[in-house]
């Protein structure tokens, strides 16, 4: 009897496979990768999603307007206020309700503090990714001082919920402008320091320079949006092109950056930082005085019917564009919610873009285009 | 650059637009037409050659009275605010051809309307599960979708095998 034994061929391995994830520590939340490799150099990158798929859009549908309102800030958990704020304005587009001016400006103060947060605790872990640990004991101690702020309106620190349907549920306080501007002051205190800190870090700039390059052509075939689209020279921004809420009345600048590396996203959220610090300041200049939430006490009905008609409504989150398409036929419930998120987008080009990039650089690339699964997984 | 007056326009003259199937109105774009299935690719490919991006595909489940799906696509640029709504209406189980080809963002879009609504796309690369795990026989998103089945992850459930296995609460005091 002969044994049989596994025959070695002579052929060298062309390609393997690898699986990065599900819950490797550099793909801030639970994705997984599959990579085919050669050597080192990446070939193929198949990004597999779903881990986290809780069906926000059958819970829609389930539960009236105002219930579902705690489901938006669990979306993308970093910039919850932008998300809840959206759904209130969608509801109250379709609704044709209006909302007092202070509310408008509330919400633009509460959403800027909400992307300087979720862009500083970016920048930490981002750096984290890259072996850089000192940054981010900085950036948390900023984010902290905004959580703070955040939680003495919202009453939450991460999963905010006080839009309400004509306005907010709560007012800013008579001593927040006060205290909101001593955190701006802190921010405004520390832009030198990062970029000493880590612009003018020699590694840093070597892993990023160069690495992950978007073409426009990718860019417009995926619908890459937010600072990932702003870093290839495109200068699209939800709160410019289509100015919602009170932005028209705010002087802020888009910035770009013609690069399209890993190192002009990093740029462009830096610099957009201080351009959320300039809304801020003008927005506390002008808070009127006056109710938050509409007379007619609308926001607090709980069985609000809206018209029938399909919505959509897109803001400028802190990764992009985010649309609600929102579909009523006249009952208390939605009868369809779709949630256009960029985070989507944004990883989905990841297949197009990574080909061709060391494995080295590929925790480099993901962590650029700051990307929330949670929010892909919907 | 060409408005959305006029591109909507070009699509009418070139026969692609359809007559509205239900007279459910669509706010918050620029224009809006409904596209016959069979030019959905040429009319996504004018869109694309004038500069929009894919924005957003919804699937809507309009089977209980009409027996059909509705898709409303949308398309944005970057430049302006010019957002044109592309609705598709199909009839259940009549495929709708996949603009995978056109748009990169497409594959995964309509993957999730296949897997959550059961909506076929001819000439997809890889019509397979995106965000339910493989082999998930159900659609979620159908409004006829009320409980969700045992889920195969969860054991809570399910009965021990035999008394026996049962571990005795006497015996560890």
């Amino acid at each position: 009897m002969t044994a049989q034994t596994p025959t070695l061929t002579a052929e060298p391995l062309d390609t393997y496979t690898l699986n990065m994830g599900p819950q490797h520590p550099s793909t801030h939340g639970v994705l997984r990768l599959v990579l085919t490799l050669r050597g080192e150099k990446l070939v193929h990158v198949d990004p597999v999603i779903g881990y986290g798929h809780r069906g926000h859009e059958k819970m829609a549908e389930n539960r009236t307007y105002a219930q579902f309102l705690p489901n938006t800030s669990r979306q993308d958990y970093l910039s919850g206020v932008i998300y809840n704020n959206a759904w209130c304005e969608a509801v109250e587009k379709l609704a044709g309700i209006a909302v007092p001016e202070r509310a408008l400006v509330a919400r633009v103060i509460l959403a800027e503090f909400n992307r300087l947060a979720s862009h500083l605790m970016w920048i930490g872990a981002y750096l984290l990714d890259l072996g850089g640990w000192t940054p981010q004991l900085y950036t948390w101690d900023d984010r902290e001082a905004i959580l703070f702020l955040l939680e003495s309106v919202t009453g939450s620190r991460l999963t905010y919920c006080t839009g309400r349907f004509g306005g907010l549920s709560r007012d800013l306080d008579a001593d927040f402008p006060a205290r909101a501007r001593v955190v701006l002051k802190k921010l405004k205190d520390r832009w030198q320091e990062y970029e000493d800190l880590v612009e003018g870090n020699v590694i840093f700039v070597q892993r990023t320079r160069g690495v992950g390059i978007f073409t426009k052509e990718q860019c417009q075939s995926y619908g890459v949006t937010g600072s990932s689209l702003r870093a290839a020279g495109v200068a699209y921004d939800v709160r410019k092109v289509e100015p919602y809420g009170a932005y028209p009345r705010f002087q802020f600048d888009i910035p770009t950056r013609p690069e399209s590396d890993a190192f002009a996203r990093y740029w462009v959220r830096v610099q957009e930082m201080k351009q959320s610090v300039r809304i801020i300041e003008q927005a506390l200049e002008q808070l009127p005085d006056g109710p938050i939430l509409t007379e007619r006490g609308l926001g607090s009905k709980k069985r609000l019917k809206l018209p029938v008609g399909t919505q959509y409504y897109a803001v400028e989150a802190a990764r992009g564009a985010y649309g609600i398409l929102l579909v009523s036929e006249g009952g208390t419930e939605p009868y369809r919610a779709k949630f256009r998120v960029p985070s989507y987008a944004n990883l989905a080009v990841m297949q197009d873009v990574m080909p061709g990039y060391m494995v080295a650089d590929l925790v480099g690339i993901l962590g650029s285009i700051d990307v929330i699964i949670p929010e892909i997984d919907r | 650059m060409a408005a959305p007056a006029e591109l909507v326009r070009l699509l009418d003259e070139r026969g692609w637009t359809a007559e509205p199937p239900t007279a459910h109105p669509l706010s918050g774009v620029s224009e809006s037409r409904w596209v016959l299935p069979a030019h959905l690719v040429a009319a996504a490919r004018a869109l694309k050659e004038a500069g929009y991006f894919y924005e957003s595909l919804t699937c809507v489940d309009r089977l209980d009275p009409h027996g059909a799906f509705e898709l409303v696509l949308t398309f944005a640029r970057w430049d302006a605010p010019a957002r044109i709504g592309v609705r598709v209406w199909t009839p259940k189980d009549e495929p709708v051809p996949s603009l995978a080809g056109v748009f990169g963002i497409a594959e995964w879009n309509e993957r999730e309307a296949w897997e959550l609504f059961g909506v076929e796309f001819s000439d997809h690369p890889k019509l397979r599960w995106l965000l339910l795990p493989d082999g998930t026989e159900f659609r979620p998103l159908l409004k006829s979708f009320t409980a969700p089945p045992p889920s195969i992850y969860d054991d809570s459930l399910t009965a021990p095998a035999s008394p026996d296995d049962r571990t005795d609460p006497d015996t560890h005091g």
